[in-house]
């Protein structure tokens, strides 16, 4: 009875610890889209070297990822909160409020961090693909949306699927972060759990569960994916 | 201005904090990593799985929600604070964060010793044996040497994100440069400046980091000739230092 | 390309009005972690003392109530960013908070106090001075960013301060005996000496109220962003009919057993 399994049943905590689950995952997910657009954005700019762009885009990286998660979150939510609360407001949804606003504060937090390290997997992935295929399709005249589509993208997604595994590890667990600036994720659900029952063992100890199988699954997932690549790349 | 004034010393304070955390975990933290890594590698299947077992676990969670557990956690269960040294250790902020940060980096520097070790040559192990070395010399002259330097590029990241961890342990009490950076927060309400500050001190941190890492990697790969490509080529798997 | 979003997102920026809250709502900044004055539930309720007053405040002004929790240090300045309108978080009104954001009357008051274990060296002492000297080297938990921490951090300059964001986790820490003593308002630490955590605890003998220093504030007031006076000459009315008419009493009487309401000049 001291870990108070009793108190998790009792207090409806399972189905709040299984609700701040699945927004840990929407936060993931979101702020993963998100890093990924980034990432290519950049990635594609710091490969090219274009050059007043490529300057900045290595400044973002290099701040992003020499600065602690922590410090670019607690930043972000303390101090821009203004504008984002204007770019909420102009998108309308004001009625959303709480709830809403932390989601989008979190995503855009993780989301810039995870852009960062997705930029330069990316670019990684481009550095990788033979300059010969290049050269080759424009000796062929392919225009440049053509030659993106057709050879670096395909190629890139393959170098980079894992590297992109470790982005989406880093960038799950990063949510957890979130939970200090008050968004109800898993990390947050147990916190507060485990101060308002006084069992923050067992509290902790399943928040450290549910994440465990989350990045097991995620990672079985892309070990399929990997497989899944590797087997069409051969035919 | 006047804030800076105000600000820089107090976060200068922090610095030497956050310093003397990263330092102690990544001592205790590469020690244990190297043995984990040699249980990972050897012959023993219950050594080996539960090497790769820790790995997954304090790889696969968060660091913030290992801190939770060992400082709020393990403070709640009787049999820790009835036991003098534990109690010891998990009592105070700044050894709880220690001791977290150093199992969690353990973790991630077995991997990627692992990787160092495994790309060393069967062919010079080999060698090595039939020159009549023991297993200890042989580790220590041959292998170890070799995967340290294989595996340097990705243990100095690893580096970095001890250094970035070591902001978590502000969130138990512990007064280091994020600690601080909150504090003056409240006093001030300047958060934009404040955490510029806070940030640019940990950039510049991890910049001299990566600055004397690199000269660590010249001096180690001096007698290497210009073929590093092909060196570093092969280090797909342990690029997982991504915390 | 980057640049027309931006425009574009200059331009919904500018066209927007300020104000996050809809018309006839009130939405309202509180910690939900401070026991009796601000909780919050499983599903995210938040019941209290101040959520009666904002209750109470809301039916007075005629609109709706909506409850935004934060962490106490946060509170600020997410009501100088707008996130919400008020701040009902048992806030004291202090001189440097006045310099952020506006205060309305104080509509209570609450004597502070030490915690410590029974028969601790610090228990039985029964004067201020003597208190104070006494903290030097001491373990002391307070909450980030109140009163309580600011004055530590002046008259208490020797001692060993351990700031937490939530009271809770500063019982917790108080209980395990990391800490040797807290500081907070009294009804804080009496919830905890409630608890069964509490039962070797005891108040230490000395009530620092807040006109001992200007750190502690003039009570406690709802918290109104600077710019918006016509919402804080509402809010004044209002709090001053439900002081007259015993409505915030009644509340206090309900969770703290005793009347803590300040009479409104």
């Amino acid at each position: 009875m001291e870990f108070g399994l009793w108190q998790v049943w009792e207090g409806g905590w399972v189905t709040a610890i299984l609700r701040g689950a699945a927004v840990t995952i929407a936060v993931g997910l979101s702020s993963m889209v998100a890093g990924l657009l980034i990432g290519v954005v950049c990635g594609l700019i710091k490969w090219a070297r274009i050059f007043p762009l490529s300057l900045l885009v290595d400044g973002y990286t290099s701040v992003v990822r020499g600065v602690p998660e922590l410090l670019v979150i607690y930043l972000l939510f303390f101090s821009s909160v203004e504008f984002v609360t204007k770019v909420i407001t102009a998108f309308g949804y004001a009625g959303l409020a709480e709830s809403g606003y932390a989601f989008v504060i979190a995503v855009i937090a993780i989301g810039a961090i995870s852009g960062a390290y997705s930029t330069e997997v990316i670019r990684g992935a481009l550095a990788s693909i033979p300059n010969g295929h290049i050269e080759a399709a424009r000796a062929l005249g392919l225009p440049a949306s053509r030659i993106f589509r057709r050879i670096i993208a395909p190629q890139m997604l393959r170098i980079a699927v894992p590297g992109l595994n470790n982005v989406w590890q880093t960038t799950i667990k990063d949510t957890a972060l979130v939970s200090v600036v008050g968004l109800q994720e898993l990390m947050r659900i147990s916190y507060i759990g485990a101060n308002s029952t006084r069992h923050p063992f067992i509290f902790y100890l399943i928040a450290a569960v549910v994440y465990l199988v989350i990045t097991l699954v995620s990672q079985a997932g892309f070990d399929g994916i990997e497989r899944l690549l590797r087997i069409r790349a051969r035919r | 201005m006047e804030l800076i004034q105000l600000a820089v010393p107090v976060l200068l304070k922090g610095l030497w904090v956050t310093a003397a955390l990263t330092l102690v975990s990544v001592l205790i933290g590469f020690n244990l990593g190297l043995g984990l890594a040699l249980m990972r590698l050897s012959s023993n299947g219950l050594l080996a799985g539960f090497a790769k077992y820790y790995s997954n676990v304090f790889r696969g969670t968060p660091l913030l929600v290992q801190i939770f557990i060992f400082y709020y956690g393990l403070g709640e269960v009787s049999l820790v604070r009835d036991n003098a040294v534990l109690w010891w250790v998990i009592r105070d902020g700044s050894r709880c964060a220690v001791l977290a940060l150093a199992l969690n980096t353990a973790a991630y520097t077995s991997e990627i010793l692992r990787g160092g070790l495994m790309s060393v040559p069967v062919g010079l192990v080999e060698a090595a044996q039939a020159c009549g070395m023991s297993r200890v010399l042989r580790f220590r002259r041959i292998e170890f040497p070799l995967a340290i330097r294989q595996a340097l590029p990705a243990y100095g990241n690893e580096l970095i994100l001890v250094v970035k961890g070591t902001s978590l342990a502000s969130t138990i009490t512990v007064l280091e440069i994020t600690g601080y950076a909150k504090r003056l927060m409240s006093q001030t309400f300047a958060i934009f400046e404040i955490f510029a500050i806070a940030g640019l001190l940990y950039l510049v941190v991890n910049l001299s980091l990566i600055a004397i890492i690199r000269l660590l990697e010249r001096f180690l790969m001096r007698h290497e000739s210009q073929s590093r490509q092909g060196l570093s080529a092969p280090r797909s798997d342990e690029s997982a230092a991504v915390s | 390309m980057k640049l027309k979003v931006l425009t574009l997102l200059a331009c919904l920026a500018g066209s927007m009005g300020s104000a996050l809250a809809a018309e006839g709502e009130l939405s309202i900044g509180t910690e939900g972690a401070y026991p009796p004055w601000s909780m919050s539930d499983a599903n995210g309720n938040v019941t209290g003392f101040d959520a009666d007053v904002g209750a109470l405040l809301c039916t007075k002004l005629a609109v709706t109530c909506h409850f935004v929790v934060q962490a106490f240090d946060g509170l600020i300045p997410a009501l100088k960013a707008k996130r919400f309108d008020v701040i009902i978080s048992g806030m004291s009104i202090t001189a440097d908070r006045k310099k952020e954001i506006n205060f309305s009357v104080g509509y209570a008051e609450l004597a502070n106090m030490f915690i410590a274990a029974k028969g601790s060296d610090l228990a039985g002492i029964t004067d201020v001075d003597t208190l104070l000297k006494s903290l030097d080297g001491k373990k002391i938990g307070v909450q980030a960013g109140t009163t309580h921490a600011h004055f530590l951090e002046k008259r208490a300059p020797n001692a060993d301060l351990k700031t937490y964001d939530t009271l809770d986790q500063m019982q917790i820490d108080l209980a395990s005996g990391r800490i040797d003593t807290a500081f907070a308002d009294q009804s804080a630490l009496q919830d905890f000496l409630d608890k069964p955590d509490g039962k070797n605890f005891q108040l230490v003998g000395v009530k620092i109220q807040s006109t001992f220093d200007p750190t502690l504030g003039e009570g406690i007031g709802v918290g109104i962003a600077q710019e918006n006076t016509e919402l804080k000459a509402k809010i004044d009315k209002a709090l001053c009919e439900l002081i007259a008419d015993g409505s915030i009493g009644k509340a206090s009487q309900k969770w703290f057993k005793s009347d803590i309401s300040r009479p409104c000049n």
